[in-house]
């Protein structure tokens, strides 16, 4: 494979997982709890694209819309998915200030609900969806061919990073998700609402879900119930490399994960490959026992950990 | 010892006479399908008390513990499938292996050692992750375990089942086995290496502090809990007759997790209780996709409601009794936090 | 203004505070003292809503507080300046400001806002664009001071204001305390130090073991020579 290919589908890869890993930081910082649900909304995004039915030639329902009609719908829906996780599972275990280890094992068991529901309604038969055609074209990108679908993706990160800085930094909401991210009680003592802040970062983090269902889908056409599952442990991994609590971290970390799988996939021998998420998995066990607190981490993020 | 303050300090010593009872009624007055269910229950109580091992003492959540199921079910395949066919399955094992015709228990308590050195080996990175860390790593080896599992199909037959296990686990079997997990498990508890543990559990700042190493004791529970976990794979696979990688997913996960859970993460007891109460939902749930004649109706649950009820119970029970049906207890005394 | 009966607060199955009842009147300076542990911050941070009481009720205006949430509690007028500041060191002192705006501002006068407490402390005028953890102490007492007041609080709680600052922040703060008592607002200080509560409140309680043992007028008690013996727990109080 051409070198230049090869970045290029890196970059791609490295970008999806970046933004699957702020997804998950953002709720992290408020909530201090991974979403374990995360994979799920991009899951649900995804096969809001098709009518509910058994059968593996799925009937296009979101899919068939416009594109600008699509994108919005499957962000927004995702979005409100996320909102409704939050208002309706999580708030509750959050007025009853419950530990951490019960948030996590209950975005779990939402995880497991989004999981099986859509198995009653669409059954586990994977399914075949078509969005963006014109994606699957390949550009010639001075005497190199590129995925079109690649080269959007790492655009469409770009962006989404790009605005997630600018809203962090200048928006008074966006300057309060970050001080509830570093002392949530003191911001509250300030007059920042507690339920604002959470259902902010819910919302966001389900619209780069739903961002980064469109890119899945745009790449590999393919739906299946436990799609998300892969891509939520790429994007916890990604955000436990960056270290934890910490947002830039968890976007690097993602962003490297998703890079070194696709050069592992290319370096490894032919009968190696399907191993590829051992070999990479192993490196990051190798990388936590050196540096258990992970790889990019500021100062001060000590006891979050 | 008044007999309070015994089972306040051994409170497994309730639990045994308590399950040897409910089999004995079930064996002989209920039917075989309750009997089943009820053998069922016991093989998931096994890994239920295993989780409760490391989950309950440490207070770090495993989304991983199943990795140990899996290599314990195989590993014992190796030794005692299936009456001649084993090299079909699995043609890569090697000869000695293929000739091996080991029973049961022994076969399962070696594959246990094996899941066990395997446990040891990864624990000593596991135990030193903080509380995110840990989980997401334990599900990730779960992810590539399976993974490797699912492409090594001379030895594991990939994504094929292997069927014709010998059906060694009755009732009885399996409770023996409870029992086993019991006793191991109330002596961990109560051994100091549990009890620091359970310090370092509530403050791990704390702990720390006043001198315990909190990644050794982590890793000693860890390394047990993958022994026992591993034991309750080998007689799941024994007692289905049938192994496959898929068993070893997420549903097995989510299962252990919530029956620990809804009985109370903290307490031998309560992954005892927990595992009856879910499997108890399960057979209801399970009877009504059946189809169940109700004077007349025939109400019948579509497929795959089963799933979404459990998860809805499990829900409900962390937003309302976050501490389980039986909360901080054990068999006989309120532990006081 | 604000009154606590009977209040207890546990952590876990521990009573931190027990059967305190206190009542600050509008425009006083009243002071908590007591040694380390003696459940003066506890006290606050049940008042501020971040602790629930198990016992007793918080009445802030005739209006009952106890277990409403923070950001309820400082939208009726009650803000706290938490023990350790707790500034957000991560944003600069602009955005530190921004944070305390939302509540009574809105978008258009957040730069009015600021400049009514900068004019109170110019310092944080010279480091408006500076991350709020490269402050000193002083500095950093006093844009947790200033937060707090962009909430317009009736009732200004700081905790250990003086708590690891060179003296001369010491006497810097605690004088902007008294010319914001001056200038209306009721304030109830957390101290260490008895001489430096009696100089600057007009009523104390002193604390110890999670109990009021002591209270008075500054005037009274400034007379008294056992109230090191008091604060040690060395001899019961009267």
């Amino acid at each position: 494979m051409n070198p230049i290919q090869l970045i290029v589908d890196a970059l791609s890869q490295g970008s999806l997982y970046a933004l699957i890993a702020l997804g998950i930081g953002l709720v992290f910082g408020v909530m201090r709890m991974i979403n374990f649900a995360h994979g799920e909304l991009i899951m649900i995004g995804a096969y809001a694209l098709v009518v509910p039915s058994a059968s593996d030639m799925a009937r296009p329902f979101i899919a068939a819309w416009p594109a600008p009609l699509l994108i919005a719908a499957v962000i927004g829906f995702v979005a409100v998915a996320a909102l409704a996780t939050e208002r309706f599972a999580f708030r509750p275990l959050r007025r009853r200030e419950v530990d951490s280890a019960t948030l996590l094992i209950s975005s779990f068991a939402v995880s497991y609900l989004l999981q099986s529901l859509v198995l009653f309604f669409y059954t586990g038969r994977p399914k075949s969806v078509s969005i963006f055609p014109s994606l699957t074209r390949q550009i010639t990108f001075g005497g190199v061919r590129v995925a079109m679908v690649d080269a959007v993706t790492i655009l469409v990160t770009a962006a989404l990073l790009a605005a997630t800085v600018v809203f962090l930094r200048r928006a008074r909401a966006g300057i309060e998700v970050r001080a509830a991210a570093e002392d949530f009680v003191m911001a509250r003592m300030l007059g920042v609402k507690a339920n604002r802040v959470i259902a902010l970062a819910f919302g966001l983090s389900g619209a780069m879900a739903g961002a980064v269902s469109l890119l899945f889908v745009a790449k590999t056409g393919v739906l299946d119930f436990r799609m998300g599952v892969p891509l939520a442990i790429a994007g916890f991994v990604g955000t436990v490399i960056g270290g934890v609590g910490n947002l830039v971290g968890a976007v690097l970390g993602g962003f490297f994960l998703g890079a070194a799988s696709v050069l592992l996939q290319a370096l490894l021998p032919e009968e190696l490959r399907p191993a590829r998420d051992a070999f990479l998995y192993s490196l990051v066990i190798l990388v936590l026992l050196v540096r258990p607190q992970g790889l990019f981490v500021t100062r001060g993020a000590g006891e979050r950990i | 010892m008044t007999r309070k303050r015994f089972l306040a300090a051994f409170p497994a010593a309730g639990l045994i006479p308590a399950l040897g009872v409910l089999c004995v009624v079930v064996h002989y007055l209920g039917g075989p399908l309750l009997e089943g269910a009820l053998t069922e229950a016991l093989v998931y109580m096994v890994m239920v008390i295993a989780l409760y091992v490391f989950v309950g003492n440490s207070g770090i959540i495993s989304f991983g513990h199943v990795t140990f199921a899996m290599i314990g079910a195989y590993a014992s395949a190796w030794q005692t499938c299936c009456a001649g066919m084993r090299g079909v399955f699995m043609p890569g094992l090697p000869d000695w292996l293929l000739r091996v015709n080991m029973p049961t228990t022994p076969a399962t308590l070696l594959a246990a050692l094996l899941a066990a050195a395997f446990a040891a080996l990864i624990g000593v990175a596991i135990s030193r992750l903080g509380a995110f860390a840990a989980p997401i790593g334990l599900l990730s080896l779960l992810f590539v375990i399976k993974t490797i599992y699912e492409n090594w199909t001379s030895v594991t037959a990939g994504q094929s089942s292997i069927v014709g296990l010998p059906l060694d686990v009755d009732i009885w079997t399996a409770l023996l086995w409870v029992f086993a997990a019991i006793v191991v498990a109330q002596l961990h508890a109560r051994s100091p290496s549990g009890l620091r543990l359970r310090a370092s559990r509530e403050d791990e700042a704390a702990a720390r502090a006043s001198g315990v190493t909190i990644w050794k004791e982590r890793l000693i529970a860890f390394v047990l809990s993958a022994f026992l976990f591993a034991v309750g794979g080998g007689l799941f696979g024994h007692f289905l007759g049938t192994l496959a990688v898929s068993e070893f997913w997420l549903d097995m996960t989510f299962l252990t997790l919530a029956m620990l859970v809804v009985g109370g993460m903290r307490s031998l007891t309560g992954a005892v209780v927990g595992t009856l109460v879910v499997s108890a939902v399960r057979e209801l749930l399970r009877a009504f996709e059946r189809g169940i004649d109700i004077g007349g109706l025939d109400i019948h649950a579509p497929e795959g409601t089963q799933e979404i009820w459990l998860a809805v119970i499990l829900l409900v029970i962390l937003i309302f009794r976050p501490q389980g049906l039986v909360g901080d207890r054990e068999l006989g005394r309120p532990v006081v936090k | 203004m604000l009154e606590g009966d009977g209040v207890e607060i546990r952590y876990g199955a521990v009573p931190a505070i027990r059967e305190i009842t206190f009542r600050v009147d509008e425009g006083e300076i009243v002071c908590f003292v007591g040694p380390n542990g003696a459940g003066k911050s506890t006290t606050t941070l049940g008042v501020a809503g971040v602790l629930k009481p198990t016992k007793g009720t918080i009445r802030f205006r005739s209006r009952p507080i106890g277990g409403l949430d923070p950001e309820i509690i400082v939208s009726l007028g009650i803000a706290l300046v938490p023990e350790g500041r707790r500034i957000f060191s991560r944003l600069t002192v602009r955005e530190n400001l921004v944070v305390a705006s939302g509540l009574r501002g809105g978008l258009n006068n957040v730069a009015s806002l600021h400049e009514r407490v900068l004019a109170l402390f110019p310092i944080l005028r010279s480091r408006y664009g500076s991350h709020a953890g490269h402050l000193s102490g002083g500095e950093q007492q006093q844009l947790a001071i200033a937060r707090a007041l962009l909430t317009q609080p009736k009732l200004l709680i700081v905790d250990e204001p003086s708590l690891g600052l060179a003296p001369k922040y010491v006497d810097l703060v605690l004088q902007t305390l008294r010319e914001l008592r001056s200038a209306g607002t009721t304030l109830l200080v957390v101290e260490q130090s008895m001489k430096r509560a009696l100089d600057l409140a007009d009523r104390v309680y002193l604390m110890r073991s999670g109990r009021i043992v002591l209270e008075g007028a500054s005037s009274e008690l400034a007379g008294r020579d056992d109230l090191e013996s008091v604060y040690f727990g060395q001899k019961a109080s009267h």
